[in-house]
């Protein structure tokens, strides 16, 4: 073989070692689309402006959502970060119930820390049982005292039955327990007291 | 040319102004935004149930099957086969978790929770329980029910491992209806599931912490209901 076609072959090994790389994962376009965002509790109070701090990722295993329970067992990952994933969700229900997100200068800040985002699969034996899970930590501080005026876990979780090599189900189950998550988040009136009213001497921890 | 090219750049341009500057869809008022009186009907039987959803003992089966010329035509059966054995093992299992529920009503222990939540949200200005649908004074007296059912609840194997991790489940349905037209306003079937996961030894060794664990699930439940119920109605009404 001529030097000259060394690179190009090893561009080609290269390219075919990630092709078969790419074929040990699946990935799924996990999210919490706008259209489904209602107004709830949070929005009857009124509108504050929050800042979100970097969602943190505190899952013990981040390589992947799950396994698919078909025959090829293939890692599950999520196609954006999984911070991005509930980030986005947390701008779309803070805005939708009338409150405004800003880099700075607010009168909230909020962090949320990623516990779980997964799903396990139980394989009978031609169909399985999807259990999607997110569990999120929310806390809310005044951004003016400095003070840590709520902390709650919100926890989804969504079961499904469907086909063992079905590719929609692991999405579905964590869409419906992003869901879940976020809409127990938007109508938990202490939380929706404390965004109204969020003086550190009504603390809710 | 080039003008084609100009009325093709602004026939674009105009497109394109035109999504930007479409404002997002009002969500439209709900038929069930004012209702501020609500009577949850809870009625139905509660089957208690551990599911399982194991391959393991059709698994002899399968291996018979690869080696029978039958094979195919025999699948249908051995497919109601493995479904018996699976019900077999799940009804000892059944009766060791179950002990000391009877006394236990689910869709009251979910309504109880639902009625909480909603209270809580300050968005009804009375929320009550019965057994039984609104007659009489009470039927003139309601404008609007929520029928309330737990089709199923018990343990449910979430995770397969060593051991097998399970978890308290309720399924729950529910029918917001106007009692003078019969229309339905609003549905919710909902699967929920404890976010404990345990051994199945864990639930039949300790029947006071399966208890709890049902009775754990069955108010998050009428917690997750609820939610799903005020998600649903529109803010500030």
């Amino acid at each position: 073989m001529s030097a000259r076609r060394w690179p190009a072959m090893l561009l080609w090994i290269a390219m075919a070692v990630s092709l078969v790389g790419c074929s040990n994962t699946v990935a799924v376009d996990v999210g919490y689309p706008e259209a489904g965002v209602n107004r709830a509790t949070l929005a009857s109070v009124r509108s504050r402006r929050v800042e979100i701090r970097p969602v943190t990722d505190r899952r013990t295993d981040t390589a992947g959502i799950g396994v698919q329970p078909d025959e090829k067992k293939k890692l599950v990952v999520t196609s954006r970060p999984v911070t991005d994933i509930v980030r986005d969700a947390l701008v779309a229900e803070l805005q939708r119930n009338g409150h405004v997100v800003v880099p700075d200068r607010s009168d909230l800040m909020i962090a949320a820390d990623v516990d779980e985002f997964a799903f396990d699969a139980v394989a009978a034996r031609s169909s399985a049982q999807y259990v999607g899970k997110v569990a999120l930590a929310l806390t809310v501080t005044d951004r003016q005292s400095g003070k840590i005026v709520f902390t709650r876990r919100y926890v989804g979780i969504k079961r499904q039955n469907a086909d063992r090599d079905a590719t929609h189900a692991a999405r579905d189950v964590m869409d419906a327990a992003l869901a879940r998550a976020m809409h127990d988040l938007a109508t938990d009136a202490e939380l929706a007291h404390v965004f109204g009213d969020s003086r550190p001497d009504i603390q809710r921890i | 040319m080039k003008h084609a090219v100009a009325v093709l750049l602004v026939a674009i341009l105009a497109a394109l102004s035109g999504c930007a500057s479409s404002a997002p869809a009002r969500q439209a008022s709900r038929p069930f935004d004012d209702v501020r009186r609500l009577t949850v009907v809870v009625s139905g039987e509660s089957q208690f149930a551990v599911l399982e959803h194991s391959a393991e003992p059709g698994r002899t089966f399968d291996a018979l099957l690869k080696w029978s010329p039958y094979g195919t035509l025999l699948k249908p059966i051995a497919d109601l086969v493995h479904q018996a054995i699976n019900w077999l093992v799940a009804s000892d299992r059944k009766a060791d978790a179950a002990g000391d529920l009877r006394d236990i009503s689910p869709p009251l222990v979910v309504a109880t929770a639902f009625e909480e939540t909603l209270r809580a949200s300050g968005r009804f200005d009375e929320v009550r329980t019965a057994r039984r649908e609104p007659a009489g004074q009470d039927r003139r007296r309601d404008d609007v029910v929520l029928r309330l059912t737990v089709p199923a609840w018990g343990l449910v194997r979430v995770r397969e491992g060593d051991p097998d991790l399970l978890s308290a489940f309720a399924d729950v349905r529910a029918e917001l209806v106007a009692l003078e037209t019969g229309t339905v306003l609003w549905k919710n079937d909902e699967d929920v599931t404890d976010p404990e996961r345990l051994p199945l030894k864990s639930f039949t060794g300790d029947r006071q912490f399966t208890r709890q664990r049902l009775i754990d699930v069955l108010q998050r439940a009428g917690h997750r209901l609820g939610s799903e119920l005020l998600y649903a109605r529109s803010a500030g009404r």
